[in-house]
């Protein structure tokens, strides 16, 4: 919530939020109402709305909750009998107007012009309800702009505030300075439909994302880029049927459909029942299209290379982008090398897990994107593939670290296979004192990494004028715990002695994407 | 207060990442600061700010803060079981391979027809195969080849369908495509299947039936496109110099030039073949006008080897190069150095060998004595002495044998190079007679050795030489002349002066005695005569003596020349030393 104070600090009115008793007819995008969520009621915010066989059915947020907890919910659920939040007004509308007609005015040249046009397109597109096509979303053509009154506030998430909010600080110093900057910026690049616009501090922060796309590598989603709403409702693949978490750039019109199939093997997708049995009859992958790296009697990992099976990737990608928020498919799959962890049986390599990791960092991250697959989560698979990111890491002879942000998933398995390795070295007999640069040779984690676990496992304290590595009965007691449960279920380690790998090298222009 | 003022003045200490810390229990500390301890611990999380607050999220770290990390449970929807048929779609035929799978076929290479049936399409089959005859029924490969095939026509010649929205492409159009990569049954059955492909394709606007993704297509509204996705990673442009383009106008020229070379060697190959073509042509020529020659000989009468049917290129003459003549340097250098080689291998060789047999003696004997520790030895020698060969290394015994002609230079060239014990060592393997294991007799065999001792003498060292005598003579008579043999090695010379006063007193005083003496004798004549036949006797036994004596200088003369024949004639600086 720092970001929203920031930004009303920056605006410099603090918006009051305005409530109002709602009907079903006034409910409308954008509206925070109390719905009624496993038994309790909880704020939740409107995203989508659509109409099905006259009775209207609504897409919510629930707030603090995270985004894969978003649904569908009949008008029974919201509590109409409380007061709703109406959204934040689209103040900028106006101003918009204003601005293209003033430079239109202007008519200052065709790149300006051009770049006006793009200016509109994408305002129009990147406005949360992009599905109106399909969903009959109450569109900003609907929303009672400029009402006045009530009806001009948005709350949106944080997120999207912070972007409104510094939209609107901009618009109110009209004459920017930057203006200009930009403009040369543009100019400079080959690419110019790469640019983004000019005007304001939003669209200045959406090209500083791209910019850090391009160069940096990154598989982190642009803030802008989130589609809201989820396309595709229920997915089938190998012997299981679930719910997809988030949105994913499927073929549009996967959205009207009931259930994707998904090929366990080559992970194409189709909305069709027929057409996905037709496939199976042809198609004859039984694992992932790369080099097998490592098996042992549990799991197999191959390496995929995304520049020599581009198709299977981007399945990949598109498939795992239904359970990671903040995993961008913006940019192709070319720089990245994909470790996909299988279990097997008599009908092939089924994938339960990947890991994504740059095939140069500059950040000097190893691992881009993780994910177990829905089916297979809390089963241990997720240390597996964490663990077995750092086994490359000690082959390489290098130190690394998983890419940010991390999900609220990644983040506490992260923070589990933290402890658990180093509380492991640190009960080693006869360690005495270790400094965290030995900490992070051995277990090539970043140095960072070593040293905000133990700050957060409360293990590295000031005690008397020194720093010592406490093992708190709490730690120790999970450790046991993990033993004894290795004692009875058996462990699941990756084996180093079974790795086949060596460290790829990719000349800089095999990273980069040609044919 | 006080604590928040203590915690300022002992602010803690910068921690590095080398510094190593001590590792305690918690029960081995007392208790600390909490203050302190909160004040230091914030860290980030590396989740999304937005997302931080979420209520799930906040509730599984503070359980791991308190070590209840079971309890630490982020709730995500269900998967549940599929009703699909699974076995029937994913057939189990896996066979796992013993090695790990190296695999690079592509998604498209293991997926056959990319186009895939719909129901509606089975129905058009199904309809379009009855009116058919059995014979020329379209199988559904068939069909799905078919519109495979429009499609990927569709779409190569339309790229931007998606974009422009063209009608869809006629049938002739179609046609035009065919090629010889069609297969017939494409060809056979386009034509039914065409309007149903088309009444679906204009059913959906003319875009590809089958799903497929959005790429970028230059518009202006893919940015703000959630749907466009992998786009293409510019490549970061690089600065164009003139250096770079300096560079670039090398590589082409550099890249042409390799190909021009590549074609002139190509074109010289073939010229090569060419001739060598002709050449056999007019080898055949020539050997069928000689067969011709033959045949007119044969009818002629006239008799003949065969010698005209085949070439008959002069021999060459042998060319004689005299030996002093040829190159010596640089062509005999290599052999030679190989040769040594060689012989130092074998050497090598050899000595191994025979240390290695030494060794296993000398290991057994060591075993054995180990084994008879505590026992008393009664027998008279258990253990064979291992051969003492090294006492004699080197001595070869002088059994006076007359070689034809002198041992070749070649070996004393050797001989010579090798200034070193192991050289002379060589020599006198490679000359030694294979007498090795030498009896008692043997060893008395008087033997030498050559060595070289400091500042290159040359010294020949002997051995049983005395015995050798020793053995032909009666050691009666031997013994009588045990002494006699050295007066004439130590013949003692006095030097004196002759005008020295003493002396010359001392001859005065001689004579005077010497006189007296005469004086006496002459007294004494009478009876000295009778002892004169005793006198004549001793003489006589002097004289024997003095001949034994040459004889012996002979014999060791003759056999001196001898070593000097045997070894090297030319050497300067020779001492004879008698060794014992």
């Amino acid at each position: 919530m720092a970001v929203r104070e920031s930004h009303q600090e920056t605006s410099g009115t603090p918006d009051p939020i305005e409530r109002g008793f709602a009907t079903l007819n006034t409910l409308r995008i954008g509206v925070k109402a109390m719905v009624e969520k496993d038994g309790e009621l909880r704020k939740a915010e409107i995203l989508s709305m659509k109409q099905r066989k006259d009775t209207p059915s609504f897409y919510v947020h629930y707030v603090d909750f995270n985004k894969r907890l978003d649904e569908w919910i009949p008008a029974s659920r919201i509590d109409l009998s409380q007061e709703v939040e109406w959204p934040f007004p689209e103040k900028n509308e106006k101003n918009r107007k204003e601005k293209t007609a003033t430079t239109n005015n202007k008519a200052q040249g065709k790149n300006q012009a051009q770049k006006r046009a793009r200016a509109d397109s994408r305002d129009i597109s990147s406005t949360p309800d992009l599905l109106t096509g399909k969903n009959i979303n109450v569109s900003k053509a609907q929303r009672p702009s400029k009402a006045g009154g009530k009806e001009n506030r948005e709350d949106e998430t944080p997120v999207n505030s912070s972007f409104i909010g510094s939209e609107a600080a901009s618009v109110a110093g009209t004459p920017r300075p930057e203006f200009e900057d930009v403009d040369m910026v543009d100019a400079g690049y080959s690419d110019s439909k790469d640019m983004k616009d000019e005007e304001n501090g939003m669209e200045m922060s959406r090209e500083e994302e791209i910019e850090k796309l391009r160069t940096g590598g990154s598989m982190t989603q642009n803030p802008i880029e989130i589609h809201r709403v989820r396309n595709l409702n229920r997915l089938q693949m190998g012997k299981h049927e679930m719910e997809p978490w988030y949105f994913s750039p499927y073929p549009e019109f996967f959205s009207d459909v009931d259930l994707v199939f998904i090929d366990e093997f080559c992970l194409s997708y189709f909305d069709d029942k027929n057409c996905f049995e037709r496939h199976r009859a042809k198609c004859t992958l039984v694992h992932p299209p790369g080099n097998e790296i490592y098996r042992d009697d549990y799991i197999s990992f191959f390496e995929v290379d995304g520049r020599r099976q581009r198709t299977w990737c981007r399945n990949l990608c598109l498939l795992s982008k239904l359970f990671l928020d903040h995993k961008t498919l913006y940019y192709d799959v070319d720089p990245f090398l994909f470790y996909c962890m299988c279990t097997r049986d008599e009908t092939g390599c089924h994938l339960v897990g990947y890991f994504s990791k740059e095939k140069d960092s500059a950040e000097g991250y190893n691992l881009a994107c993780i994910l177990t697959l829905p089916q297979f989560q809390r089963r241990g698979f997720g240390r597996l593939l964490i663990s077995f990111s750092y086994e490359l890491s000690k082959r390489e002879g290098k130190l690394g670290s998983p890419e940010k942000p991390l999900s609220d998933l990644g983040l506490l398995s992260y923070r589990q296979y933290w402890r658990e390795v180093l509380v492991e070295l640190l009960m080693q007999e006869g360690r005495e004192s270790v400094s965290e640069y030995e900490l992070a040779m051995y277990t090539s984690m970043t140095e960072k990494d070593v040293h905000e676990t133990l700050l957060v496992l409360n293990m590295l304290r000031y005690h008397k004028g020194n720093w010592i590595i406490v093992l708190t009965d709490a730690v120790i007691d999970l450790h046991n715990k993990r033993l004894e449960k290795e004692k009875i279920k058996g462990i699941r380690k990756i084996d180093p002695a079974r790795l086949q790998w060596k460290p790829p090298v990719f000349t800089a222009s095999s990273r980069t994407w040609n044919w | 207060m006080t604590r928040y003022g203590g915690m300022g003045r002992t602010r803690p200490k910068k921690l590095t990442s080398k510094a190593s810390i001590p590792v305690v229990r918690e029960d081995q500390i007392d208790l600390i600061d909490d203050e302190v301890q909160s004040a230091i611990q914030q860290v980030e999380t590396g989740v999304e700010k937005a997302e931080e607050s979420e209520v799930h999220l906040q509730a599984a770290i503070s359980a791991a803060a308190l070590g209840k990390v079971s309890e630490a449970n982020i709730p995500t929807p269900e998967t549940v079981l599929s009703l699909i048929r699974y076995d029937e779609l994913y057939p189990p035929n896996f066979s796992q391979p013993a090695t790990y799978i190296r695999f690079s076929s592509t998604v498209e290479d293991c997926c056959g027809c990319a186009y895939h049936m719909v129901e509606e399409d089975n129905v058009f089959l199904k309809i379009m195969n009855q009116k058919r005859d059995a014979s020329i029924q379209c199988t559904v490969d068939q069909f799905e080849e078919v519109m495979n095939f429009f499609e990927e026509t569709a779409q190569l010649r339309q790229p931007f369908a998606a974009v422009d929205n063209p009608p869809a492409l006629s049938y002739s159009e179609m046609e035009e495509s065919f090629d010889v990569v069609v297969e017939d049954s494409v060809k056979r059955f386009a034509k039914d299947i065409y309007e149903h492909w088309k009444s679906r394709r204009i059913k959906n606007d003319n875009h590809p039936l089958q799903p497929a993704l959005k790429f970028e297509t230059g518009q202006e509204t893919d940015d703000g496109d959630p749907y466009v996705c992998f786009r293409r990673r510019e490549v970061r442009q690089i600065r164009k110099t003139r250096g770079r383009d300096a560079q670039s106008a090398e590589k082409l020229r550099r890249l042409r030039k390799e190909l021009e070379d590549a074609r002139q060697l190509v074109a010289l190959v073939r010229q090569r073949e060419l001739a060598r073509k002709e050449m056999l042509g007019i080898e055949r020529q020539i050997f069928l006008q000689r067969s011709e020659v033959k045949e007119m000989k044969r009818k002629l009468g006239v008799k003949d080897d065969d010698e005209d049917l085949i070439n008959q290129k002069p021999k060459k003459k042998p060319v004689e190069v005299p030996m002093f003549q040829r190159p010596v340097v640089p062509q005999l250098r290599i052999p030679q150095r190989q040769a040594a080689e060689d012989l130092q291998l074998l050497e090598d060789v050899q000595a191994e060998k025979e240390n290695e047999i030494l060794r296993d003696i000398k290991q057994n004997l060591a075993k054995h004595v180990k084994w008879n520790e505590g026992y008393v030895d009664i027998t008279m020698a258990p253990l064979t002495p291992s051969p003492k060969k090294t006492t004699y290394a080197g001595f070869r015994p002088a059994i006076t044998t007359q070689l034809p002609t002198p041992p070749s230079s070649d070996s004393s060239g050797n001989a010579n190079d090798s200034s070193s014990e192991g050289g002379l060592r060589n020599f006198a393997d490679r000359y030694d007679s294979p007498v090795v294991e030498m009896d008692d007799d043997a060893r008395k065999i008087p033997s030498f050795r050559r060595r070289i001792g400091r500042g290159g003498r040359i010294m020949i060292d002997r051995r049983n030489l005395t015995y050798h005598c020793k053995m032909e003579i009666d050691p009666l008579k031997l013994d009588r002349f045990k002494y006699d043999h050295d007066d004439v090695d130590d013949d003692l010379v006095f030097e004196r002066d002759q005008y020295d006063i003493q002396i010359m007193q001392h001859r005065a005083s001689m004579t005077v005695k010497a006189r007296e003496q005469v004086a006496l004798a002459r007294e004494q004549a009478v009876q000295a005569h009778a002892q004169a036949q005793a006198q004549a006797q001793a003489q006589a036994q002097v004289q024997i003596q003095r001949r034994l004596q040459f004889d012996h200088a002979t014999a060791s003369a003759s056999l001196g020349t001898g070593q000097t024949m045997g070894s090297n004639p030319g050497v300067g600086a020779m001492t004879a030393s008698p060794v014992t």
